[in-house]
């Protein structure tokens, strides 16, 4: 599958098939792209010479994915409840439709002997601490994190930790812990204080910029040069996000992630009417990007990444995210599912980490659940990228993990030609 | 004219299971495969470099 797209003047060629990129000029990209062109001999051999390749029209992989039985990565629910009340948020202001609760140490200690046991050979663990917010069970974080470094140490294994926070907790203390322990730190902040404070709200029904901006800026600072992202959440309110990217990149975030609201809240949620103005924002955003990265002064958005060159390879491309079969989230009763997205909703309990049993068909149905098994990724040209989507959002839209919410493919579609054009700017050395 | 970019590596490494879980990384509502590198491709490319 050959896909043709154009920005200004700029004519880009991807080929599903192979994963290539190429730009093109007009007459050429119309050709791909199926118009009546007359191409030229020495334009058509081009072509002939690139298909002869491998890197246009190349056919796509039918490859299924592995199956394991090894698990890689829990999302330990580590505190059901928040010290925000933040109006969009999908777990219930954190405490995800049930009374509030902090995961204990020994919960947290039957869910790392449960990874540790059931990972097979793997080298490599992962383990986010999630809420809620996590740091108002610090002290469980930190004495799981110990807890967990030992015993892999014995096992030959070691953990990769990732914490994410609201940043109202940060203090000297919390910050060297969480910099020292956490391989990814990702700090929730939605942009400038008016777009932040309209919906990130304390307990009192204040905004929360004014109490977390130093703080988090404090963190990143300490930082160093290992990972976090600031990330933050637009809504219908703020179809301008481009202006909250920019806005955090100003204040001097490097790593940022700006990601679209999962609600059906009606004044904040993602409508498809919103989807022209938020496709001009994510290219207005890119323009900006590229011209901010030539000036010096680039910055990392999470969603103009694309790998085409050293990205994951097929079996990870159709397999998608790994929710339910590779990857679980315990909350502090010890039960498991899916992923954090599903905690809470009884049909989808698979299990708990002190009888230490997944359900199998459960397990199953995410196990056998990929790229192929999306009939709506069929013809998508984003689909070795996408992977299928986010599985939770299929099922809270459309009432089936294997049936992609169309909006969020919109938007998907978007970002990775976004990604692309950046790709391409730097290759040619235009930044 | 058409001019190529950007393509996959030649080496192919199928499914070692080395990379992280998807959604571990900057968000929890839509991170994609195609926002990943390998890991074990970034890990020797960075071996490389050291020699």
């Amino acid at each position: 599958m050959i896909h043709v797209f154009q920005y200004h003047d700029d004519y880009y060629v991807y080929d599903t098939g192979s994963g290539s990129l190429h730009v093109a000029d007009e007459r050429t990209a119309k050709y791909l792209g199926g118009e009546p062109v007359c191409l030229t001999d020495e334009e058509l051999a081009e072509i002939a010479a690139l298909k002869a390749e491998g890197l246009l029209d190349a056919p796509e992989t039918d490859a299924r994915p592995i199956k394991r039985e090894e698990i890689k990565a829990l999302c330990l629910h580590i505190c059901h409840d928040c010290n925000l009340r933040c109006k969009y948020c999908f777990a219930d202001e954190g405490a995800y439709h049930a009374a509030r609760e902090m995961m204990s140490f020994e919960t947290a200690k039957a869910a790392i002997d449960f990874l540790l046991e059931k990972s097979g050979k793997r080298k490599v663990l992962e383990v986010d601490f999630f809420g809620g917010e996590p740091l108002m069970n610090f002290d469980v974080v930190k004495r799981t994190v110990y807890y967990a470094k030992e015993e892999a140490a014995k096992r030959g294994k070691r953990f990769l930790f990732t914490t994410t926070t609201n940043g109202l907790l940060l203090d000297d203390e919390t910050i060297r812990f969480l910099n020292e322990e956490m391989e990814n730190v990702v700090l929730s902040l939605d942009g400038r204080k008016e777009v932040h404070d309209e919906v990130r709200k304390t307990v009192n029904g204040k905004g929360s910029f004014d109490a977390v901006i130093e703080k988090i800026k404090k963190f990143v600072r300490a930082r160093g040069d290992k990972h976090y992202y600031v990330r933050g959440t637009f809504t219908a309110k703020n179809l301008d996000f481009s202006k909250d990217v920019l806005f955090l990149a100003d204040q001097g975030f490097d790593s940022l992630s700006v990601e679209p609201v999962v609600t059906e809240i009606p004044d904040l949620e993602i409508k498809e009417e919103h989807l022209p103005v938020i496709e001009q924002e994510y290219d207005a955003l890119c323009d900006a990007y590229i011209e901010r990265e030539k000036e010096g002064k680039g910055f990392n958005f999470f969603h103009f990444n694309v790998d085409l060159e050293g990205g994951p390879c097929l079996e990870k491309r159709v397999s998608a995210c790994g929710a339910g079969n590779e990857y679980f989230s315990v909350v502090p009763s010890g039960d498991i599912y899916p992923c954090h997205q599903f905690a809470g909703d009884p049909k989808w309990k698979m299990g708990n980490v002190f009888e230490g049993t997944l359900d199998p068909a459960i397990r199953g149905k995410f196990a056998n659940s990929c790229l192929f098994t999306r009939e709506k990724c069929k013809d998508c040209f984003a689909k070795f990228i996408c992977s299928g989507g986010c599985s939770a959002n299929n099922y809270h839209f459309n009432g089936d993990i294997e049936k992609p919410y169309e909006i969020t493919c919109a938007m998907m579609k978007k970002r990775v030609e976004c990604a692309m054009r950046v790709l391409a700017a730097r290759k040619s050395k235009e930044i | 004219m058409i001019k190529t970019i950007a393509k996959p590596q030649e080496k192919k490494i199928t499914g070692c299971g080395e990379c992280r879980s998807t959604c571990q990384s900057a968000c929890k509502t839509s991170c994609t495969v195609g926002n990943q590198s390998c890991e074990r491709i970034t890990r020797e490319q960075k071996i490389d470099g050291q020699k």
